[in-house]
């Protein structure tokens, strides 16, 4: 029995190797703390970074014209390049157009292109030159309905002459005619030219200023004639990383869907000055793994959950206490979108609701009585009010002349003072219980029962989404009482927009706006009344559905001031100005309420504030100039970056 | 047996086709929003949504569009992926993931048919002695304890004690398969050490079994040549189905170490609304579990000479 023991095991090793050698290679993947990858010329730096996506985010496709998920995106901004792009600062700089401007208040752009950037195949093979032909092939492109069913389609429309008129004449074409199109026909039709081979021109529908920070976005970006001459029109959409032809800096040599990717440097990549990592690994990891593999040194960043951070940062001892770093603010600016027409379950109109949010003094009571310090905490219970979040335009996004934030001159206009470390700055409890009583007399006159129920929803089994709408149950309750608003957490299945937002049952959600370019009109046209392209205003507010003539005139009133403002081409600190103006009316009248910036702790060999960082565009995950350590940074190291960047 | 098998054949393939039509009609009964993403719903105008349900050709009638997707698949036309993979094939996208969960799956498989059976020869012929125990106090642990808590314990011990990558990894096969196919074995062991033990001990009190012993056969005999063949009889039957159904991966193993397997596929292309992917992995599972059945059947009759499946007039 004991030589058959031993036979079975043998049997059983055998075949477990014999099956398990199938997949490939043996080599192995580990994060930088192993000290393989420093780099001979620079010991402190990586060379290989493994870095994390959530599983659920995973790259969907490979062709940057077609997508306009953040998930694609953060990979595909570092296979393409840009005619511009940003530095850490979230400044313009020259990227493939090394010179570019206007001569005409921003209704003609003018870029004059390098001459030595290649499009390459994955194994870098040189297929072609890049020139201003491919900006052009990728506009006809964007542009053709049948090629590219209106994706990334809408700032083009909006911005570019003729783009609208060429849209709507391949729409009508049949599917293979609109699909045989070269280029020469949409250069009859629409605003954009290419004089030579690096000269590109775009002539704008209007004067608009910030058309040069609209280059980073993924509708702007180059595809090459030759690469659709080699695929097809209709291999197009399902090119894959193999088949591709790169101009960027990484190519992106292995895609395994829901497990890595392999970015490798691209050695014909025109900018020879950039520093570059050799690889960089995107694993995908789920939250709760993260820290198991920061300790198993498989991962060079992870963020912390907040359970993760209090073990570490409440125990002094912990090895990882002095490595705690704080993250820099995302780019997305979250606000309390009310709506003004929200439905019950059952599709009937939630009148008593609608009722209450229509009237400005329910409103304030909520933009003053709420303190969202706790909530805040959730993601950052060590500095909450760097969540803090006063404005609807994200902060860092734009500057005056003399290097002012737009933002600050918003919180002046609504009489904020500085933040003193500790307090809300917007939370007034005077002012809300005065807003309170009077909302109670003019609604009750109106016929509103109270307390007034506040639906919102968060998605079914996400026990984070559920412990942070705890928490503003809870704020809720303390700060305006349970005698006047009910919070009730309720749920829905898979699709927020489909399940919620679309038959309108939530009384507010949050979200945030992320901006597509550089100009305050990228946000608060997202409030305008009446207006096709607001996206906030008229799918999550409901606001064109809202009857309450005083709430619409406010609203109104708001939309024109921001109509004036983007009138305003000549001067760009007048522009601002009228800009802020607008955006500090919509919040005296609570027409939306801001949330918060995120912001969370991490453990980190990358130094943030060396990474590109614009509050605007598709380029903040390029993986280019980063500054790395093989070590983790220490909490006073990225104090000290944060200070700098000050 | 040739009638028996042809005529089997034939059934199965009116099941497959029966659930690709049901699925086919499932999600056609979806609103057409489905048909796009968050972003899109938000973004589109009416008449956009329109012009891009009218080329895909969602628009005409119900009719029309089955027949054009029994046209497809009489030519293995399964679509392309709208979501998982914009615009790759659908049989690419599978074809990827199904090698890894089916060498992952098998390699498990394997292990756990040999170590589970000699689990349960050992606990039937030491039975109520602390081998049988320790077998038995396994069996229950593994079944009891969720497999979330159970792969943890796994993760743990192989990446702290042995040093193990805790993540599958495409560059380092090897050693990165081996937590996951552990975790994947350890029920299955549980399982063929139950079911074998239990059939054995049934087979020792048989009279058979008597005689032979009285007629003086070697013990080692008895149980190799006649208990653990005829015990084995009723297991052999699901052998084909889970080895077929490796293919369709586990969905909890998977996520947790990261294997970019079939797993948790079905219920991607489910929250994501990638039709083509859904009807095809139903399809293909509905495919497996018809066959697998079929072959399961097959496989006792040769084992078993007295199972006669075609005088029953094909049903068990």
């Amino acid at each position: 029995m004991r030589k058959n023991t031993a036979r079975l095991a043998a049997l059983a090793l055998a075949s477990a190797m014999v099956l398990t050698a199938c997949g490939g290679s043996s080599s192995q993947n580990t994060g930088s703390n192993d000290g393989g990858n420093t780099d001979a010329g620079n010991t402190s730096a990586i060379k290989d970074l493994v870095t994390y996506e959530a599983p659920i985010r995973e790259q969907e496709g490979f062709f940057i014209l077609n997508t306009e998920k953040a998930a694609d995106l953060n990979v595909l901004c570092n296979m393409y390049s840009p005619l511009l792009e940003v530095d850490a600062n979230g400044q313009l700089r020259a990227a493939v157009a090394k010179e570019w401007g206007t001569e005409d208040g921003g209704l003609t752009w003018t870029f004059k292109l390098r001459d030595d950037v290649k499009w390459v195949d994955i194994n870098g093979n040189e297929k072609a030159d890049c020139t201003a032909q491919d900006w052009i092939t990728a506009m006809e492109w964007i542009l053709n309905f049948h090629k590219n069913g209106g994706n990334n389609a809408s700032m083009p429309l909006a911005l570019i002459e003729g783009a609208e008129d060429y849209y709507n004449y391949t729409k009508d074409l049949p599917e293979a005619e609109a699909k045989a199109l070269d280029t020469s026909k949409m250069l009859e039709m629409v605003g954009i030219e290419a004089p030579d081979d690096y000269t590109l021109v775009y002539h704008c529908t209007t004067n608009a200023p910030y058309f040069d920070t609209v280059m980073t976005s993924a509708c702007m970006y180059p595809i090459s004639q030759g690469l659709i001459d080699e695929l097809g029109v209709d291999g197009m959409i399902g090119m894959t990383n193999e088949n591709m032809w790169y101009n960027g800096p990484y190519f992106e040599t292995t895609f395994t869907m829901n497990n890595e990717k392999i970015l490798t440097k691209n050695d014909s990549y025109w900018d020879k000055d950039a520093t570059l990592f050799d690889t960089v690994t995107i694993r995908m990891v789920d939250a709760t793994q993260q820290y198991q593999l920061w300790q198993n040194g498989e991962l060079d960043n992870i963020s912390l959950s907040e359970a993760d951070l209090r073990t570490i940062y409440d125990d002094e001892n912990n090895k990882d206490h002095a490595y705690l770093a704080e993250t820099r603010p995302k780019k997305f600016s979250y606000q309390m979108h009310l709506n003004y027409a929200k439905n019950n379950e059952d599709g009937t109109p939630d009148t008593n609701w609608n009722t209450a949010v229509a009237n400005e003094a329910f409103r304030l009571s909520l933009y003053y009585g709420l303190d969202l310090t706790k909530y805040w905490s959730r993601s950052n219970f060590i500095n909450p009010l760097h969540n803090e979040n006063v404005c609807y335009t994200m902060k860092g996004l734009l500057k005056y002349s003399d290097g002012r934030d737009y933002t600050d001159k918003v919180q002046e206009l609504l009489g904020m003072s500085e933040s003193d470390g500790e307090h809300m700055r917007r939370y007034d409890k005077e002012k809300a219980e005065a807003y309170k009583k009077q909302a109670i007399e003019e609604l009750t006159a109106q016929g509103v029962t109270f307390p007034i129920q506040i639906d919102y929803y968060i998605v079914s089994g996400d026990q984070n989404a559920l412990d942070t709408q705890t928490i503003m149950k809870q704020i809720f309750s303390e700060c305006l009482g349970d005698d006047y608003v009910n919070f009730n957490i309720k749920t829905f299945v898979s699709s927020v927009t489909k399940e919620v937002i679309q038959p309108g049952i939530h009384s507010y959600y949050i979200s945030g706006w992320g901006a597509d370019y550089g100009d305050p009109a990228n946000f608060l046209d997202q409030e305008r009344y009446g207006y096709d392209g607001a996206y906030y205003s008229k799918n999550y507010s409901r606001i064109n559905q809202a009857t309450d003539e005083n709430l619409i005139a406010t609203y109104k009133e708001f939309s024109d001031m921001v109509e004036k403002a983007g009138e305003i081409c000549d001067d760009m600190d007048q522009r601002y100005d009228a800009f802020a103006e607008a955006e500090a009316y919509m919040l005296e009248h609570a027409l939306t309420i801001p949330v918060q910036y995120e912001t969370q702790w991490q453990l980190t060999k990358v130094n943030d504030y060396t990474k590109m960082n614009a509050m605007y565009g598709a380029q903040n995950y390029t993986y280019k100039n980063w500054e790395t350590s093989t070590t983790p940074y220490t909490t006073e190291q990225y104090e000290a970056f944060a200070a700098e960047a000050k | 047996m040739t009638k028996y098998t042809i005529k089997r054949l034939l059934q199965s393939l009116v099941t497959v086709l029966v659930v690709a039509t049901i699925v086919f009609l499932l999600m056609r009964m979806l609103p057409t929003d489905y048909y796009f993403t968050e972003d899109q719903v938000m973004k589109l105008t009416e008449e956009q949504k329109n012009d891009q349900l009218l080329a895909a050709g969602l628009l005409d009638p119900i009719g029309q569009q089955l027949l054009r997707f029994y046209g497809q698949l009489l030519h293995f036309d399964f679509g392309v992926s709208r979501r998982i993979q914009t615009g790759a094939p659908v049989l690419k996208v599978i074809g990827t993931k199904f090698a890894i969960s089916m060498r992952l799956g098998c390699t498990a498989l394997v292990i756990a048919l040999i170590i589970g059976v000699f689990l349960g020869v050992m606990q039937a012929r030491h039975k109520d002695r602390i081998f049988d125990h320790i077998g038995t106090a396994y069996t229950i642990f593994v079944n009891a304890v969720p497999p979330l808590v159970s792969y943890s314990l796994v993760l743990a011990f192989g990446a702290h004690v042995l040093n193990l990558p805790t993540l599958y990894s495409t560059r380092n096969v090897g050693k990165s398969s081996i937590l996951p196919i552990v975790c994947l074995a350890l029920a299955s062991i549980a399982h063929y050490a139950l079911w074998t033990r239990r059939y054995m001990v049934d087979e020792l009190n048989k009279d058979y079994i008597k005689l032979a012993r009285i007629k003086g056969m070697a013990f080692k005999d008895i149980m190799v040549k006649h208990v653990l063949k005829n015990a084995f009889v009723p297991l052999v039957q699901y052998i084909p189905a889970s080895f077929l159904m490796t293919i369709s991966g586990s969905l909890l193993a998977e996520r947790f170490f990261s294997v970019p397997g079939m797993g948790p596929l079905l219920t991607d292309a489910i929250t994501r609304y990638d039709l083509n992917v859904v009807q095809t992995l139903v399809i293909i599972y509905a495919a497996l579990g018809v066959l697998g059945v079929f072959l399961g059947d097959v496989l006792m009759m040769l084992l078993d000479p007295r199972i006669k499946l075609a005088d029953k007039g094909g049903s068990r």
